[in-house]
């Protein structure tokens, strides 16, 4: 006879009661999943999540009220959920999940994990760590009215780096600087713009390739480029050129941002450098504008001249929304330039300033930055509202997805605890119903790939890149960290002396990082093992070497498909790529320092189809340098 | 009642600009407002009807008015959350109250004990639109009727154990509007002749394109002629949640309740009983429902609740903004397989 306790089977509800789960991330998702997990009768619940509240997270973070904007999102989730269930057994931690404390023991505690997180870096942590636990993982997604839930459990699913998924779009440096066509060029000029001012940045310059980069933000350089390779006639005066720009153009980078600082910040010197001598240096690389139109320098002073009164339209939008004329975001530009260095000034020496889309002056920076520079390059402006978005890789979201989605994961989560994953599924959340009237559609998971870099049982990969030209450095943090997912990396050589490269042990390994690779023996052929230890993840890296690389690109993993970013998804019914997190989404990002991000959800796979083609987009991994002094760094 | 957004003020406040942001940047200004000045009637305050008023209270209309004659039972504590543990004998709209206020004090939430049934006509055309569950039949057919004819959005839904259903009826001529991109003519790239020299369109500009959708009402949609010929042959592609619905909600009227964990034994074999009678009396196969679904439809399931909540809801929000096309005018979830259809029923 069957016995039921609500809705569920008796034996079902017994082993909620008694079985330990952990929720990772208590925001949009989190909320809901926590919300339903205790009212389904889960009992002991284990929650993380390292961020606070903000106003923004009010319209669906439904545990959160306006007072308690600042405070842990873990520790109040958990006091809201217990208002309705008293007798739950809710553990709050404000953390990372990401911190070595949370250990494949640790994990081993529960019976179950459950992903509410917003950036591929963690999931793709998590994803590790249950694997090494052996723990099944319910993975989960949403932006705006899309969503998406799947299970991960070892040697029976996929895990989740199984598939590749489209990393993060990034634009090639003379796009950036030299010939923008899209308003995202000018946002991300602006963001480094912002960079370049406030922050530490270049002083010592490095060859590397045919460009010049300085130290630490070499990839958010915002002078003109003068070594890019369309603006030459001929190979010859392309070379002369970038020879040229050793002693003029990395003076003139340096003297950049000292001459800013020199100047105080004045913000109509900076206006006129920025927006009309820049300007006019581009239009002497005449072969750029041969069949693009050229961009037209501003004078302040002319456009003073020729200001009008702004038209006060107290109209029924957000202000936000409103796009000024060029007067207004040249006022704008020079007021966000004083309030900056006012900032600055109250630090003290060596103040530094990290762009943050919640900070008003920041903001306003980097949207009339943006207009402006839009304007040079007619380019319609756009709202200060509209900019957010884009500089801040703001993804739009709602309660209703949220909520639909954590209650497909409790779902199957109990499929899981009942003992059926054969009965799992993937479940996308369309906005439309599709052609077979389905609105939500679930899919049978797929196997573990048997080439899968990370469950594979003995995971091995081939890199392609310029032993002579890569240091130690850039292969721990741009291949092993970011690329690669590891936290804590150690490296091997596999030379028979097994000499170490990387030790993530602080400091023991760190006068390795400047030396290239080819310093240290590794060749074409060479092997490395690189070991995480607290994922428990072994990777084998076999070397490639080649001095045959495209223009910004430093590395490529052998076997991958070219880095193409999928289209933006809009508001269409149904998009076959969906993008992993708001640091990796369709929208690249203008900040690689950017730690808050908001919603994400993940990689959609319709019959292994390969992702939509992007035609212009080119991959531009730049180089990554150590942080040196201001005048100890390596001379080339 | 939409027309009437003229008479709102046509100034969003920076309190709400803050907290809304997240939403007017995937829906836009224009159905915020609409959503401001909307006032919404919900009935029942059981799992699902707290989804919902959770989330039409975050998506900040201007009222919502819960109704619901029931009374707190521990089994109410654990179906929803915004009625407090010690809340039991309460009336169980007014107990969920407070809770459902401090979701979003830009909101006016109103709570009244009575049953529908004995609510005049006037008091639902005071709304926008009205959302019914735990109705019985006839309730929301009267209810329908009363409403649909005056331009009020009618939304019914329920959750049965596993399984949960919505359906709208939006009127004879719902007006909305869907953002469609731009058509942008050839020559996107950077480096292409003269047309490069222009002014550039943002390829992400969009634009707003106007529909109208037409729908039938709730005594059309259940009392669908299954012995025609068109009506057999659609049979195959037919969910059998339709007939599964039959089935629950005449379970309700018979019992004045829904099948309850406690009487498992004599509710299952009623629901099995039902089964047969309606399946009849529709004049389709008896084969249609097997007897698997017995077990599943007990008590209202918290994550079904989510599931159906956030769809209902979602429909609510986009009736009240005119904007995206609604769902026409069935959806129904199975959470034992994970699907979620949509599906027409009425007139042909």
């Amino acid at each position: 006879m069957v016995q039921l306790v609500g809705s569920l089977r008796k034996e079902l509800a017994d082993s909620l009661s008694s079985c330990r789960v952990l929720v990772v991330g208590a925001g949009g998702i989190g909320c809901e999943l926590l919300k339903n997990l205790v009212l389904t009768g889960f009992k002991n619940i284990e929650v993380i999540d390292l961020d606070t509240i903000d106003v923004s997270n009010l319209n669906r973070q439904f545990l959160f009220q306006k007072k308690h904007v600042g405070k842990s999102k873990a520790q109040v989730a958990k006091e809201s959920a217990l208002q309705f269930c008293p007798t739950a057994n809710i553990t709050a931690y404000h953390d990372s999940i990401m911190n070595p404390d949370y250990n494949v023991e640790f994990f081993r505690n529960f019976m179950l994990v459950m992903n509410a997180l917003d950036n591929r870096a963690a999931r793709n942590h998590v994803n590790r760590m249950c694997l090494a636990a052996d723990i099944p993982l319910i993975e989960s997604g949403t932006a705006g009215y899309l969503g998406q839930v799947t299970v991960i459990k070892k040697g029976l699913t996929e895990c989740y780096e199984c598939q590749p998924k489209p990393s993060q779009k990034t634009f090639p440096g003379c796009t950036i600087r030299n010939t923008p066509s899209e308003p995202i060029h000018c946002i991300v000029w602006a963001k480094y713009l912002f960079n370049w001012l406030c922050s530490r940045g270049h002083c010592v310059l490095y060859l590397c390739g045919s460009q010049l980069f300085g130290e630490e933000d070499a990839d958010q350089e915002v002078s003109p480029d003068t070594a890019d390779p369309e603006a030459a006639w001929n190979p010859e005066e392309a070379a002369a050129r970038a020879t040229a720009s050793e002693k003029d153009g990395d003076i003139k980078r340096v003297s950049t941002k000292e001459w800013a600082r020199s100047t105080g910040y004045d913000s109509i010197k900076l206006f006129n450098k920025l927006f009309k001598d820049d300007i006019m240096y581009l239009l002497t690389m005449d072969k750029l504008w041969k069949k693009r139109k050229a961009p037209l320098p501003l004078d302040w002073q002319q456009l003073e001249n020729h200001a009008r009164p702004q038209e006060d339209s107290p109209g029924s939008g957000l202000k936000d929304q409103q796009v000024l004329g060029i007067w207004g975001y040249c006022k704008l530009f020079q007021h966000s330039v004083e309030t900056l260095r006012s900032q600055l000034e109250q630090k003290g020496d060596g103040a530094e300033l990290v762009w943050d889309k919640d900070d008003p002056p920041a903001m306003d920076f980097v949207t009339a930055a943006a207009n402006l520079r839009m304007h040079i390059f007619s380019m319609n402006m756009k709202s200060r509202f509209d900019i957010k978005s884009m500089a801040g890789n703001i993804i739009p979201a709602i309660a209703t997805t949220n909520a639909v989605i954590a209650g497909l994961i409790v779902l199957e989560g109990l499929k899981i605890l009942s003992g059926e994953l054969e009965s799992c599924r993937s479940i996308f959340l369309n906005k439309c119903p599709n052609l077979r009237k389905k609105l939500l559609v679930p899919c049978v998971l797929d196997p573990p790939s048997a080439n899968c870099y990370v469950c594979a049982s003995k995971p091995e990969v081939t890199v392609k890149l310029n032993v002579h030209k890569s240091m130690v450095v850039f292969l721990q943090d741009k291949i092993l960290k970011e690329r690669f997912g590891m936290v804590a990396p150690d490296v091997q050589i596999e030379d028979g002396k097994g000499t170490i490269l990387i030790s993530s042990e602080e400091g023991e390994t760190e006068a390795n990082n400047s030396k290239f690779l080819s310093d240290f023996g590794i060749r074409n052929g060479s092997r490395l093992q690189a070991d995480d230890f607290l994922q428990d993840y072994t990777l084998l890296i076999n070397v490639l070497h080649t001095e045959d690389l495209e223009k910004d690109v430093e590395f490529e993993v052998v076997g991958d498909a070219p880095d193409k970013a999928p289209p933006p998804p809009s508001n269409q019914e149904e998009t076959n790529s969906i993008t992993n997190g708001n640091k990796d989404s369709a929208q690249p990002s203008t900040s690689s320092k950017e730690m808050k991000t908001d919603g994400c959800f993940m990689w959609r796979q319709r019959k292994k189809k390969s992702v939509q083609e992007n035609p212009c987009t080119r991959p531009s991994v730049v180089l990554f340098l150590p942080k040196t002094d201001l005048c100890t760094g390596p001379n080339i | 009642m939409i027309d009437m957004i003229e008479k709102e003020e046509p100034i969003i406040s920076e309190e709400e600009a803050a907290q809304y942001d997240r939403q007017i940047r995937l829906w836009g200004l224009d159905a915020q407002k609409r959503l401001r000045g909307s006032r919404v009637l919900l009935v029942g305050l059981g799992g699902l009807g707290a989804e919902v008023a959770k989330n039409l209270i975050l998506a900040g209309v201007k009222g919502l008015t819960l109704l619901d004659h029931e009374q707190v039972t521990e089994e109410s504590c654990r179906a929803q959350f915004l009625v407090p543990v010690t809340a039991r004998g309460q009336n169980r709209a007014q107990a969920s109250l407070e809770r459902a206020q401090y979701l979003n004090p830009m909101v006016e939430v109103r709570a009244y004990p009575d049953r529908p049934e004995d609510k005049p006509d006037d008091f639902f055309l005071q709304f926008d639109a009205v959302c019914l569950t735990g109705c019985s039949r006839d309730l929301m057919v009267r209810v329908d009727q009363l409403c649909s004819q005056r331009n009020i959005k009618v939304f019914c839904g329920d959750v049965y154990g596993y399984y949960g259903y919505m359906f709208s009826d939006l009127g004879k001529e719902h007006h909305y509007v869907e953002e469609k991109p731009k058509t942008v003519k050839p020559a996107q790239g950077s480096s292409d002749g003269p047309e490069a020299k222009k002014a550039k369109i943002d390829p992400n500009e969009t634009t707003m394109v106007k529909k109208t959708a037409s729908f039938c009402s709730l005594k059309e949609a259940l009392e669908v002629d299954w012995t025609s010929e068109k009506a057999k042959a659609s049979l195959k592609r037919t969910p059998v949640d339709y007939f599964l619905l039959h089935v629950l909600l005449k379970f309700r009227t018979d019992k004045g309740r829904d099948p309850d964990p406690q009487s498992f034994a004599e509710d299952s074999q009623l629901l099995r009983q039902i089964r047969d009678d309606v399946l009849e009396s529709l004049a389709v196969s008896g084969d249609l429902l097997s007897d698997d679904f017995v077990s599943y439809c007990f008590s209202e399931m918290s994550p079904v609740c989510a599931v159906v909540g956030g769809v209902l809801g979602q429909e609510v929000v986009k009736a009240l903004s005119q904007r995206d096309a609604p769902h026409r005018n069935f959806f129904f979830f199975d959470g034992r397989k994970g699907n979620g259809v949509v599906d027409y029923f009425g007139p042909n």
